[in-house]
């Protein structure tokens, strides 16, 4: 559910109301990992009272290779995939494994206003392979001094369900190796062992997601609007990703095992953004300031800039750039070292590592000759660096890049319609 | 662990406690008039005048990194991360 804007819906619905249709398509691609296809759609009814209602429909297909979170090996290395597919590995190259998967996800909002309260309700389901999330929130608004204030308050819930090929690892253990299909998941050849007590792991887990929201927004000038928000997550359930694993190293840096990784069941998150909007004569300049907490150690800071500069006949150039920047959690490791004590938790996916992703593109908007409606045309560049040679890092690993720096780009091609 | 929740914790209150007397202090230092919200009507001046293009930055992201939310009270999460 998505804050208030600058003025009710009812002021841009007309005497009858307005209908916009909003769709996009996503083209993805990491250089030598995931390529993603992702065809979104969303219309919008919106009537002379202020009422609207909206349904968004999207659809993942997800292709590629992910890291299995292994380090390097050091040697020449060969794998088998569930399907059967043998794969060589050259010594410093990090270790992934090829899957696909396709997600399909429908969320829908309805909003009325009552004076100067307006609710809003909105509800969520998407499902892929090995996961399913069903969720809804509730937010309710209050456009205060003369309107020139909205203040916010929501809560949503979501109830998460994983059911990983392999059933539920309890963390920390040698995997397996399984069969599978040809379109099994990262892991698939991995599995969890036998528990101690000899029955099979659970083929699935739950997770619940409460999120509070509170915020306020204010139009400021004419031109200037600015708005600060404040969420809080609270995530209880399993929170570990079955298809990762940890390398135990020896004193030289060489793979003596691997192990599945193993995460808290639960992680509160803090969130505190800051955003603004200003017109200038013609253009707008967006800007956002967030800082995230949570209590796996895991900070950041990310600021986002957008300026819509406008062009003759309806169109628009608008460059962005976000930069963002987090430190490790508290249990994130490069790798374990064989003879030691096992930590209570660990991983080495490096979205819980040190990490900076640095966003630039631009988006231009146009009209296709005389037909109604507008086209957008969105090209970004993104690059994620992690750290290449951590502290923890022995051995051979030390000559390694164990962290590359991820090269991604990425293509929207957008086109929106009101009637 | 302590430190780190209460240092959140007044973090959290004084950001609160800014955004009310921000809220509610500035009525009198901005005044805009009726007449004088022509631009803010336009669909551009919006904290997300592209909602299906936000949608699908919040999920990149989100698969991407390690922090999520700021926007809104939705969840809707998936096996991406």
């Amino acid at each position: 559910m998505l804050l208030a804007s600058g003025l009710p819906a009812a002021a841009r619905a007309g005497t009858n109301g307005t209908t916009q249709i909003d769709a996009s398509t996503l083209f993805y691609g990491e250089q030598g990992r995931v390529k993603v296809l992702e065809p979104m759609a969303r219309i919008t009814r919106i009537y002379p009272n202020g009422q609207s209602i909206s349904a968004q429909l999207g659809i993942d297909v997800i292709s590629g290779a992910s890291p299995s979170g292994a380090t390097p090996a050091g040697v020449m290395q060969t794998t088998t995939s569930a399907s059967g597919t043998v794969t060589t590995v050259s010594p410093d190259q990090i270790p992934v494994t090829d899957f696909q998967d396709l997600r399909g996800s429908l969320d829908v909002d309805w909003k009325k206003p009552f004076g100067i309260f307006t609710p809003a309700v909105g509800g969520h389901f998407s499902r892929e392979k090995d996961y399913q999330s069903v969720g809804g929130n509730v937010t309710l608004s209050a456009d205060l001094m003369q309107k020139l204030t909205t203040v916010t308050v929501g809560v949503g819930m979501n109830h998460d369900s994983t059911f990983p090929v392999n059933g539920i690892s309890t963390g920390l253990t040698v995997p397996i190796q399984t069969g599978g299909g040809d379109d099994s998941r990262p892991g698939d050849a991995i599995a969890e062992g036998p528990s101690e007590s000899g029955s099979t792991n659970p083929s699935s887990s739950p997770k619940k997601v409460i999120n509070v929201l509170a915020g306020v927004s204010r139009v400021l000038t004419r031109r200037w609007m600015l708005g600060a928000h404040v969420t809080r997550t609270l995530e209880d359930g399993y929170l570990t990703e079955p298809y990762k694993v940890l390398s135990v190293l020896d004193a030289a840096g060489f793979t003596v095992k691997q192990l599945t990784e193993k995460r808290p069941d639960t992680r509160n998150r803090t969130s505190i953004l800051g955003t603004t909007v200003y017109h200038l004569s013609s253009d707008v300049l967006y800007g956002s300031y967030r800082f995230y907490q949570d209590d796996w150690d895991l900070r950041s800071n990310t600021v986002d800039l957008k300026w819509r500069h406008e062009l003759e006949d309806n169109r628009f150039f608008m460059p962005h750039l976000r930069y963002y920047k987090q430190t490790e959690s508290s249990f994130f490791r490069s790798n374990l070292v064989d003879g030691q004590p096992l930590p209570e938790f660990a991983t080495s996916d490096y979205r819980l590592g040190p990490l900076e992703t640095v966003t630039v593109g631009g988006t231009y908007g146009f009209h296709f000759m005389e037909y109604p409606g507008e086209w957008t045309i969105r090209a970004e560049y993104m690059a994620q660096i992690g750290d290449s040679h951590p502290d923890e890092a022995t051995g051979v690993q030390r000559e390694f890049d164990l962290y590359p720096t991820q090269n991604i780009g990425s293509i929207v091609v957008g086109y929106s319609i009101a009637f | 662990m302590l430190q780190v929740m209460t240092r959140r914790r007044i973090l959290s209150l004084w950001f609160v406690l800014a955004a009310l007397a921000f809220a509610s202090g500035c009525a009198g230092a901005f005044k805009v008039h009726p007449w004088d919200r022509d631009l803010l009507a336009e669909k551009k001046m919006s904290y997300s005048p592209d909602p299906v293009l936000m949608a699908i930055d919040d999920h990149i992201y989100f698969s991407k990194e390690g922090s999520t939310g700021g926007m809104g009270a939705a969840g809707g999460g998936c096996g991406c991360n």
